[in-house]
C-alpha cells in the first residue's frame, strides 16, 4: 500500500487501529479452503470412490500386499513335506526370521535359546515329538496360554514357514542356550528344497 | 463519532480510580517460578527418555511426571501468564479497577493451590488419566470455582463496571477463552466419585486413595472423543485465544503503532472461536472413532489455518514501518519471533490434521515437536516478551537491570528452540518411517520395535541439550527481572486517574447506508453488514458480546457432540466384550496411575504395516466398558492393545516389569519394581466395581463378591508364575501383589474378540473363534 491507511477514531489506552482491508490472498485462501472442505466432506459422506474410507483402503492394502508376497507360493499345505522342504529355502527362511524377531523372540530369544520360552535348538520339545506339533503350537498356543495361540494373527502361509524357520532352528548354536525341557523329539523329515516355477 | 453523551450531565462528573497493579505483581512472580519448574520437570524427562537410569522412584518415572510437566507448563506457566495480562490490560482497556480486589486475591492464590495440589497428587500416581485433564475429581471443582467462580466473575463484572465504552479486540479474546475453557473444563470432566459412591452405600468414605478416584460418565470412543474435544481446544482457548489477546495488548504498546487492520480482527476473531472447536477429532484419525468425525475434524483444520494466520499478520504487520525499533528493542524480538513460531505452528497444525499425514506423525515426536514450538516458541516467547516489557513498569524503576541480558536470553532460548524442535522433528519422521517400512519380501523393515527407539538415542539426547538452553536462558531471565525488582522504590505510587463513568444511553451513530448503486435489497443489506457497523454495538455490550460467543462455541460442540452420543452404529456392538473382571480393574487402575498410557498407545489403526506389527486392529465395539479409555498420543513403547494376544505370558510380564533389559537391551522402559514389591490393597475393589456398575457397567455377581472374585483370580495368576518360573526365588504371598492385577489387566488386552461367545468363562483364553469381522488376513 503507498500511502499511509486511515486510522479508525478507536484509541484503548493509547492503542489505535487503523481501517486497512484484510488482505485478499487471505480471503482467497480463506475461502479456497471452505469450498475444498466442502466438496471433501460431500465425498466422504457419500463414499464416493476417490475416498473409499478407512477399512475398504485397509483391505486394499492387505490384498495388495498378500498378493505380492506370495505371489510365487501359492497357497501352502501345512503338512510335514512343506514344513521340511522350506528350512531348506534360504529366501524364505529369511522372511520369516523376521516374523520370529518381531513376535517371538521376547520369549524365545532372538536366536531360540529360550528365554521365558523354550529353547528351540536343542533336541527336546515341551509340547513337541514331530515337526508337525510345531505347527499346532503355534497355531493353537500352549502352556495354558503362556504359548499364545497365533492362528488368528498370520496368513496361513505365514504360520508355514514360520514353522520351518523354528524347524530350522533345531541344531543351530544360539549365544545363550537355556537348559533342555520335555522329552526328546524325533528327527525331521528329509525333503527337497521348495522348486518355483520363477526362473522360466 | 467520538463518544457522545446524550445526556451532558454524566459526561461532567469524573470519577477517580486506581489500577491494582500489585494482584498483577503476584501473577508475574507466579509466572516466572512455575515457567522455570516447568522448563525443569521437561529436561528432566527429556534426560529420562535418553537416559532411563534417570527414572530412580517412582514418584518421578517418566509416566508420572510427564503429567506434572504439561499441567506445569499449560495451567500453571501459561495460565499465570494470562492472568499477568488480563489484569494489567483488562484495567486499563476499560478504565476500571477490577472489579473485586477480594476475587482478584481469590482467584490468585486459589489457582496456586490447585497447582500445588497438582504437583502434590500426580507424582502419586493420583490421576483420572486423560492428557492434560489428570487432575482428579476435588481439584476439577477447585479449578471450576477459582476459574469461574473468582476469575470469571471479576473479570466480567470489571467489563460491565467499564468506563471505556467499546471493548478492544483484546478483550474480545479474554471472552472467548473465559467462556470456553469452563464449557471445556466441566464436560470433559463428568466423572462418579469412587469414594462418595462408597459413602452413600455403606456409610464409609474408605481409603484416600478411593476417595481422591474417579471414572469418567464417558467410555471408550465418546470418552476419546470428549477428551480431544477438551484436548483439542485447551490448546485453542488457554494457549491461543488469551495470547492473541496478550498480543494485541503489549504488542501494539511495545511497538507504539497502531494495530494493522481493525477489519481483520474481526473475521478472525470470530472464525477462530467457530471454527476451532470443531478440529479436535484429528487427534483421532484412524482410530476407532467413527470417520464422519475424524472428517470433520479434518476439514475444520484446514479451515482453520487463514483464522489462525489473521492473528500472524495483525501481529506482524502491525510492526509494518517499526521494523528499525525490532533491532533495537529486545521485548520486541520476544514479539515477533513468537508471532512467527505461531504462525508456524498454525500451517503446521492443519498440516498434521491431512489424514494421510497424521498416518505418519501420530504416534511419532513429530507431535512432540509441533507442541514444543507453539508452547516454547509462542507461548513462552510471547510471555517472556510481555514480562520484560512489564518489569519496568509494574516496579516503577524506569528500565530493565540490563538491556545485554535480556538479548542473551532471547539469543540462548532461540537457540535452545531450535535445537529442541529440529531434533525432535527428526527423531518423528524417522520413527514413523521406519515403522512403516518394508523390505523387499514384503516384511517389516524393522521387526523388533526396539530398533526403531534405540535409533531416536542422538536426537533425545540433542533435545536434552536444547531444553537445557531453554532452562538455562528463562533463569537469566528470572535473574534479570529479580535485578530490576531490587531498584523498585520503597513505596509504589498509585497514579490516581479519571474518567467519567458510561452513561446508560449510547448512541452508535446513524447506520450505514449501502455503497451499492443496484437495485437489490439483499445486497444493500450485506453491503450494511460488510460495514460492521452491528459490530461496533456489539463492542460495547459485553454481556450480549459473552453470549454470541458462548452460543457460537456451544453450536459447535453440539453439532459433533450429540451424534457422537446418539447414534449407535458408530459403535457397532460386539457381543464376546464383557467387562473387566475385578482384579483387572484393579489392575486397569494401576495402568492408568502409573501414566503407562503417555508411553503405550490401545489403539490398532486399520494400516497394515501397523497390522502386521501388532495384529488386528481395533475396534470401536472392543473399548465400552474402558473408563478412561487409554487409547494414547505417543508411542515411546510398542502398542498395548492386543498385548494380551501377543504376549499372554504372566510370567514373561513379571520379569518384564520388574527389569525391562532382561528381555529387551537398549530398552527405555524403567523398572516397576515397586509394583512386584508392592500389596494390592483388595479391600479397594468392592467400591471400585460398584461404582463401574452405578454408571451402568454389567457386573452381576461382582458387586456383592468382587473382592473374592479379584482373589481367585489372582491367585491363578500367581500359580501360572511359580509354574512357569520353576528356578526362582518369588514371594510367598505373590498373589498379594500389585503387579498381579496389572499382568491380569495385560493379559485381557485385545482378546475379546476372539473369545468364543458360548462358554461364558472369563479364564478361556484366545479361543480360536473371531467374532465380528473375523481376521483381516
Amino acid at each position: 500500500m503507498p500511502h499511509d491507511p486511515q486510522v479508525l477514531d478507536h484509541e484503548y489506552d493509547g492503542i489505535q487501529e487503523f481501517d486497512n482491508p484484510t488482505p485478499g490472498w487471505w480471503h482467497f485462501l480463506f475461502w479456497l479452503f471452505i469450498v475444498f472442505s466442502f466438496f471433501y466432506v460431500m465425498m466422504d459422506f457419500s463414499a464416493s470412490p476417490f475416498l473409499p474410507g478407512y477399512k475398504k483402503k485397509y483391505d486394499n492394502a492387505v490384498l495388495a500386499a498378500t498378493m505380492k508376497k506370495f505371489e510365487t507360493l501359492g497357497d501352502l499345505e501345512p503338512n510335514a513335506t512343506t514344513f521340511a522342504s522350506f528350512t531348506k529355502s534360504e529366501e524364505w527362511m529369511n522372511y520369516a526370521a523376521s516374523t520370529f524377531s518381531s513376535n517371538c523372540a521376547s520369549c524365545h530369544g532372538p536366536d531360540g535359546g529360550g528365554v521365558v520360552g523354550p529353547n528351540l535348538t536343542d533336541d527336546y520339545g515341551k509340547n513337541l515329538k514331530k515337526i508337525d506339533d510345531i505347527y499346532t503350537v503355534i497355531t493353537k498356543g500352549a502352556a495354558g496360554g503362556a504359548m499364545p495361540a497365533w492362528g488368528q494373527r498370520f496368513h496361513p502361509n505365514d504360520l508355514v514357514l514360520l514353522t520351518s524357520y523354528v524347524a530350522s532352528l533345531r541344531g543351530t548354536k544360539p549365544q545363550i542356550a537355556k537348559a533342555p525341557e520335555g522329552e526328546i523329539m524325533e528327527p525331521w523329515p528329509d525333503a527337497p528344497a521348495p522348486v518355483f516355477d520363477e526362473g522360466e | 463519532m467520538g463518544f457522545e453523551f446524550k445526556s451532558s450531565g454524566s459526561a461532567s462528573q469524573l470519577e477517580s480510580f486506581s489500577y491494582d497493579d500489585a494482584i498483577v505483581r503476584k501473577f508475574f512472580w507466579a509466572t516466572l517460578i512455575w515457567g522455570i519448574v516447568a522448563f525443569l520437570v521437561g529436561v528432566i524427562l527429556a534426560v529420562q527418555l535418553a537416559f532411563p537410569q534417570a527414572n530412580f522412584l517412582p514418584q518421578v518415572a517418566f509416566g508420572r511426571l510427564r503429567p506434572l510437566h504439561t499441567n506445569a507448563a499449560i495451567f500453571a506457566f501459561a495460565g499465570n501468564a494470562i492472568f499477568t495480562a488480563v489484569y494489567y490490560s483488562t484495567q486499563r482497556l476499560c478504565k476500571a479497577r477490577m472489579w473485586s480486589d477480594t476475587l482478584s486475591k481469590l482467584h490468585f492464590w486459589g489457582w496456586q493451590l490447585i497447582i500445588v495440589s497438582a504437583a502434590l497428587t500426580l507424582p502419586l500416581g493420583i490421576t483420572q488419566g486423560k492428557e492434560y485433564a489428570e487432575l482428579e475429581w476435588p481439584i476439577d471443582l477447585a479449578i471450576a470455582v477459582v476459574w469461574l467462580g473468582f476469575f470469571g466473575t471479576n473479570f466480567l463484572m470489571t467489563l460491565i463496571k467499564r468506563r471505556e465504552r467499546h471493548m478492544y479486540v483484546a478483550l474480545w479474546f479474554y471472552i472467548a477463552s473465559l467462556v470456553a475453557v469452563t464449557i471445556l473444563h466441566v464436560f470433559n470432566n463428568l466423572w462418579i466419585p469412587v469414594g462418595v459412591v462408597q459413602f452413600l452405600q455403606t456409610g464409609e468414605f474408605g481409603s484416600p486413595s478411593t476417595l481422591l478416584k474417579s471414572y469418567p460418565l464417558y467410555a471408550g470412543v465418546q470418552d476419546a472423543f470428549m477428551q480431544w474435544w477438551y484436548g483439542h481446544n485447551a490448546v485453542a482457548f488457554f494457549l491461543t485465544t488469551p495470547f492473541l489477546g496478550l498480543m494485541y495488548y503489549f504488542l501494539p504498546k511495545a511497538a507504539n503503532r497502531p494495530v494493522f487492520s481493525y477489519k481483520l480482527s474481526i473475521i478472525h476473531f470470530w472464525s477462530l472461536v467457530f471454527i476451532y472447536i470443531w478440529a479436535g477429532p484429528h487427534h483421532l484419525h484412524y482410530t476407532a472413532l467413527p470417520q464422519w468425525a475424524s472428517t470433520l475434524g479434518m476439514v475444520f483444520s484446514l479451515m482453520l489455518w487463514m483464522p489462525s494466520w489473521g492473528g500472524m499478520i495483525n501481529g506482524l504487520l502491525t510492526l509494518r514501518g517499526a521494523w528499525h525499533k525490532v533491532a533495537s528493542d529486545p521485548v520486541l524480538k520476544f514479539f515477533v519471533v513468537g508471532v512467527t513460531f505461531y504462525g508456524m505452528s498454525t500451517f503446521e497444525g492443519p498440516l498434521l490434521s491431512v489424514k494421510t499425514v497424521n498416518a505418519l506423525s501420530h504416534y511419532t515426536d513429530w507431535t512432540i515437536a509441533h507442541v514444543h514450538s507453539g508452547t516454547l516458541g509462542w507461548n513462552s516467547f510471547m510471555t517472556f516478551g510481555m514480562l520484560y516489557w512489564l518489569a519496568p513498569r509494574l516496579f516503577q524503576t524506569g528500565k530493565i537491570h540490563s538491556e545485554k541480558l535480556i538479548s542473551m536470553h532471547f539469543w540462548i532460548g532461540t537457540v535452545g528452540i531450535l535445537l529442541y524442535v529440529i531434533s525432535i522433528y527428526t527423531a518423528g519422521i524417522t520413527q514413523g518411517l521406519m515403522w512403516r517400512a518394508f523390505d523387499e519380501s514384503g516384511q517389516l523393515s524393522y521387526p523388533e520395535f526396539i530398533e526403531t527407539v534405540t535409533r531416536l538415542m542422538p536426537f533425545y539426547w540433542i533435545r536434552a541439550v536444547g531444553g537445557t538452553l531453554f532452562l538455562l536462558s528463562a533463569c537469566l531471565g528470572g535473574y534479570n527481572l529479580v535485578m530490576t525488582w531490587l531498584a523498585r522504590p520503597k513505596k509504589y505510587e498509585v497514579p490516581v486517574h479519571e474518567a467519567p463513568a458510561l452513561s446508560k444511553v449510547y448512541d452508535d451513530g446513524p447506520p450505514p447506508q449501502s455503497r451499492l448503486t443496484a437495485n437489490a435489497g439483499i445486497g444493500h443489506a450485506g453491503d450494511r453488514f460488510l460495514q460492521g457497523h452491528w459490530h461496533r454495538r456489539w463492542e460495547r455490550l459485553p454481556v450480549r458480546f459473552t453470549v454470541w460467543v458462548v452460543i457460537g462455541v456451544g453450536t459447535a460442540s453440539l453439532f459433533e457432540i450429540i451424534p457422537t452420543f446418539l447414534i449407535k452404529s458408530n459403535i457397532p456392538t460386539i457381543s464376546t466384550v464383557l467387562p473387566y473382571t475385578p482384579l483387572e480393574v484393579a489392575g486397569r487402575d494401576i495402568y492408568v496411575a502409573e501414566g503407562c498410557y503417555n508411553c503405550h498407545s490401545q489403539m490398532v489403526r486399520p494400516i497394515y504395516a501397523e497390522t502386521q506389527r501388532y495384529g488386528e486392529y481395533s475396534k470401536p465395539g472392543e473399548f465400552v466398558y474402558d473408563r478412561p479409555f487409554q487409547w494414547g498420543s505417543r508411542r515411546i513403547g510398542p502398542d498395548l492393545a492386543r498385548e494380551g494376544v501377543n504376549n499372554p505370558n504372566a510370567s514373561w510380564h513379571y520379569q518384564h516389569f520388574e527389569n525391562p533389559q532382561v528381555f529387551t537391551t537398549g530398552s527405555i522402559m524403567p523398572s516397576y519394581k515397586h509394583l512386584v514389591e508392592g500389596d494390592l490393597d483388595y479391600g479397594q475393589i468392592q467400591s471400585r466395581i460398584r461404582a463401574l456398575a452405578m454408571i451402568g457397567t454389567p457386573y452381576g455377581d461382582a458387586v456383592k463378591n468382587a473382592e473374592s472374585m479379584a482373589r481367585e483370580q489372582a491367585k491363578i495368576i500367581a500359580d501360572d508364575i511359580r509354574a512357569q518360573m520353576p528356578g526362582f526365588v518369588l514371594p510367598e504371598d505373590l498373589e498379594d501383589k500389585k503387579v498381579i492385577a496389572l499382568i491380569a489387566y495385560i493379559k485381557r488386552l485385545g482378546t475379546d474378540i476372539y473369545r468364543t461367545p458360548e462358554p461364558a468363562d472369563a479364564a478361556a483364553e484366545a479361543a480360536p473363534a473371531a467374532a465380528e469381522e473375523g481376521g483381516a488376513h
